[in-house]
């Protein structure tokens, strides 16, 4: 296989290169890891003419199930699908397991937490986390506190960023505790593998993902009320212009229940009901894809439309549940992630699995006055932001720049948090008919309701551009498959 | 049971795959008629013309250029690319109820008529495309025929495409025999055009023989208990996917789009077909075309938009 190491770029102003980034494929010495052996041999099989044809057969499953995304034009739009990478990321059973019982761990701690900041507060009254970091954060609400919760499951649906840094350990990027997406990705990307390399699949002994709307719809039935024999479960979207609508169908589909918007929701007296052909049918558990913002005009904001009015009213009577539940964001606020080590510890007793990234906190003195000498080899980021706005990567930035955000910063430290530029490790994909390496990040699912359970999977995001960090698809990135391999190492068995 | 809304989208999807199919007979025919310098051809385009067209009649269009409008213009034009992305936008916001087959087919054709290829492709070779989207359009029905629970949804969709199909036929039946257009269609050419427009000269061959006669036309097109187009079997199956999307509805005795369908099957059955006049026969195609204006606002009324407080739960 034609296939380099990504050589360290020296990142223009910093002072030294980092460390190399740590390859999925290669190991330092330049052999193939024990577990892409049989793949590797596969491609390396193919001619360039082969991996084109899989390549367009594999873009063909994407415009056929119509997951694509829509670009207007003045004239005319099109439809684009997704950027797909052909080549599967493989992940060995015994790196799995350890990213299981971290993922595990990290979403009881935080369920924990949140069921704790919503009642009692004692986390905050033994000065764990500072007191005025949760109760201040935008995405805190009061209308949650005294709520009862089932299983104290608040986020039913996890998705955390992963990555792997330089030295070959995963560490946490960042949780997504309000509505992340990405699952039927990871999904169809699994269902294209096996139509483009079937064989070295097979000969893998990659472990099963295609339960994972079976365990979803089961964790949401756990969330309705148990005197509700039959609980209705409904998945709730935005609406056919939302860019992750194909997903919302996709789970509709796959879980077999109907997929409502807004203005198919009713409230009366309390309970929730949608509008079928035969009348009004009552709704026991919303699976919403709706920002916590947006879900009830009259308890938050009273612009939205494709929320249902008295929603959050029902909510709190106990007649219908809403997953996940509302302002679970608190717990992946940018700032709070810096104490998510400290949280395990307090509720657990362990210490974490999974480390975080290193953070520095902006609002203690002594750390701003770190971020500030070193402006130039760190990433600031705002608290409250997301999708890469009011963001500083020091190591990219001019100097008026780091400047002009340093005055921000000491006007306003509490809404800064900074963290090192870190390497994401790389991965073989197939760029332009050749293989080449490009940063990837993984972002498995975790469902909690009665128990807490791993899709042993993932949406592995890819930076399609050279050299490039940013894996949001927002900015130029892709996907690919992700082979999570069973116990027996199989990897190496292929012939 | 089933949401409202999706009830809609389904009998929009029923509606526009119709639409769009019979406009793609439209523009073929169109097109084969100008290959013949005669008398007939220019009967053809008029008559089509008349049928697409809601009483405006621009006379100086050219049939190459109507058969171009009938079938690419988008926008808000009734045509072949405007009907199919209607269904597939209803298609999207439904997909949780469509079989992953019907969608992909569905797609496809829409991915086909809006490609970049799509104007270059109908200008080289329109008949062929049209053909390829009409032999596609059989497959998105056979696919859902043959994956899709036939219960509600699918009632809703025949619904969509039973009604589209009467209103369609009806029209067609004006445009080549009314008396208020004045010059009902004598020649040979447009009359067998006109069964082609339908979909119908292979089956009224095997009837009535090559003997080709208005009246026996009409007949055909209206009173046909076995021709999947005529007014009397679109009508029939009406009535059938009513009585069955209307099973579970309770209207607190209020009568429904159901006594309207089966009113309206019954002129259709029990019709004195053969010694209809003319005029009579006018005056039932206008009735069929009202009463199933009134079946389409009653639907809408009955399953999508019905007032709350009369179904609020007890």
């Amino acid at each position: 296989m034609r296939y380099a190491l990504a050589e360290t770029t020296p990142i223009a102003g910093a002072t030294a290169p980092g460390p190399a980034p740590y390859d999925e494929m290669i190991d330092p010495d330049g052999d193939v890891r024990p577990h892409y052996a049989a793949l590797a041999r596969r491609v390396a099989s193919l001619s360039d003419e082969d991996l084109a044809e899989r390549q367009r057969l594999l873009e063909r499953f994407f415009l056929l199930q119509g997951i694509t995304f829509t670009v207007y034009g003045a004239e005319s739009s099109t439809e684009r699908i997704i950027p797909t990478d052909l080549l599967p990321r493989i992940i060995p059973a015994g790196e799995w397991a350890t990213i299981e019982a971290g993922l595990v761990q990290r979403l009881r701690a935080l369920n924990m937490f949140l069921a704790d900041i919503y009642s009692d507060q004692k986390i905050l009254m033994d000065g764990v986390v500072p007191r005025e970091l949760v109760l201040g954060a935008p995405s805190y609400r009061r209308e949650m506190q005294n709520l009862f919760v089932p299983h104290q499951a608040y986020a039913n649906v996890c998705g955390s960023d992963l990555i792997r840094k330089p030295d070959g350990g995963f560490a946490v990027l960042e949780d997504n505790l309000r509505v992340p997406s990405g699952v039927s990705y990871m999904l169809a990307n699994r269902e294209a593998a096996k139509r483009t390399f079937p064989g070295s699949f097979r000969m893998a002994g990659v472990r099963r993902i295609e339960q994972y709307p079976d365990l979803l719809l089961s964790t949401l039935r756990s969330m309705a009320a148990d005197w509700r024999p039959n609980p209705q479960v409904v998945v709730l979207t935005p609406g056919v212009y939302n860019s992750a609508y194909f997903e919302h169908a996709y789970l509709a589909r796959l879980m077999g229940v109907p997929l409502v918007e807004g203005r198919d929701l009713v409230t009366h007296d309390n309970m929730v009901y949608m509008r079928t052909t035969t009348g009004l049918r009552r709704v026991d558990v919303i699976y919403r894809r709706v920002d916590d913002d947006f879900i009830d005009p009259l308890t938050f904001r009273r612009d939205s439309s494709l929320g249902v009015a008295g929603l959050f009213n029902a909510y709190r009577g106990g007649n219908v549940v809403i997953c996940n539940a509302p302002g679970t964001g608190v717990a992946d606020d940018k700032a709070v992630y810096a104490y998510v080590p400290e949280i395990i510890s307090y509720y657990l007793g362990e210490d974490a699995i999974l480390p975080n990234i290193e953070t520095f906190l902006c609002r203690e003195p002594s750390q701003l006055s770190h971020v500030l000498a070193n402006l130039d080899k760190l990433v600031v980021k705002a608290v409250g932001a997301s999708g890469g706005y009011g963001m500083l990567i020091g190591p990219h930035a001019s100097r008026a720049e780091r400047e002009s955000f340093a005055d921000a910063l000491r006007a306003d430290p509490e809404n800064y948090i900074a963290q090192p530029t870190i390497q994401l490790s790389t991965a073989p994909c197939l760029i332009d008919g050749a293989i080449d390496p490009r940063h990837v990040d993984l972002r498995p699912f975790i469902l909690s309701g009665d128990k807490i359970r791993v899709t042993p999977g993932a949406l592995t995001r890819v930076a399609l551009k050279k050299g490039s960090l940013v894996v949001n698809s927002s900015q130029g990135g892709g996907s690919k498959d992700t082979w999570v391999l069973g116990e027996t190492e199989a990897g190496e068995a292929g012939a | 049971m089933m949401l409202a809304r999706v009830a809609d989208s389904l009998y929009w999807i029923g509606r526009y795959v119709e639409r769009a199919e019979h406009m793609c007979r439209l523009a073929d025919v169109l097109l084969n008629a100008t290959l013949d310098r005669t008398e007939s051809s220019g009967q053809v385009a008029r008559m089509v013309i008349s049928a697409v067209s809601d009483g405006e009649h621009p006379e100086d269009v050219s049939p190459w250029d109507a058969a171009m409008a009938i079938t690419m213009e988008s926008g808000d034009s009734d045509s072949v690319t405007a009907a199919l992305a209607r269904a597939r936008e209803n298609a999207r916001q439904v997909r949780d109820q469509l079989t992953t087959e019907t969608w992909e087919r569905l797609n496809l054709i829409y991915l086909r008529v809006t490609g970049p290829r799509a104007n270059r492709e109908f200008s080289d070779a329109p008949s062929q495309f049209l053909h390829d989207i009409i032999a596609d359009l059989h497959l998105f029905k056979g696919a859902a025929d043959a994956t899709m629970s036939h219960g509600e949804g699918w009632g809703f969709l025949q619904l969509g495409v039973f009604i589209e199909r009467a209103q369609l036929t009806g029209r067609l039946l004006q445009a080549g025999f009314g008396r208020s257009l004045g010059r009902p269609v004598t020649e040979h050419a447009a009359m067998t055009a006109l069964l082609r427009m339908s979909c119908a000269l292979e089956p009224y061959l095997r009837k009535h023989t090559a003997d080709i006669q208005p009246r026996l036309i009409r007949q055909f097109l209206m009173f046909d208990e076995d021709f999947p187009r005529s007014l009397r079997f679109a009508t029939a199956r009406i009535e059938e996917h009513l009585s069955g999307v209307g099973r579970n509805v309770d209207l607190g005795g209020a009568a429904g789009p159901e006594r309207l369908a089966g009113r309206l099957k019954a002129r259709l059955l029990y019709a004195e077909a053969e010694t209809l006049t003319g005029e009579d026969s006018d005056l039932l195609v206008a009735t069929v075309l009202e009463e199933c204006a009134r079946l389409h606002a009653g639907i809408y009324d009955t399953f999508v938009a019905y007032s709350l407080e009369m179904r609020l739960p007890a």
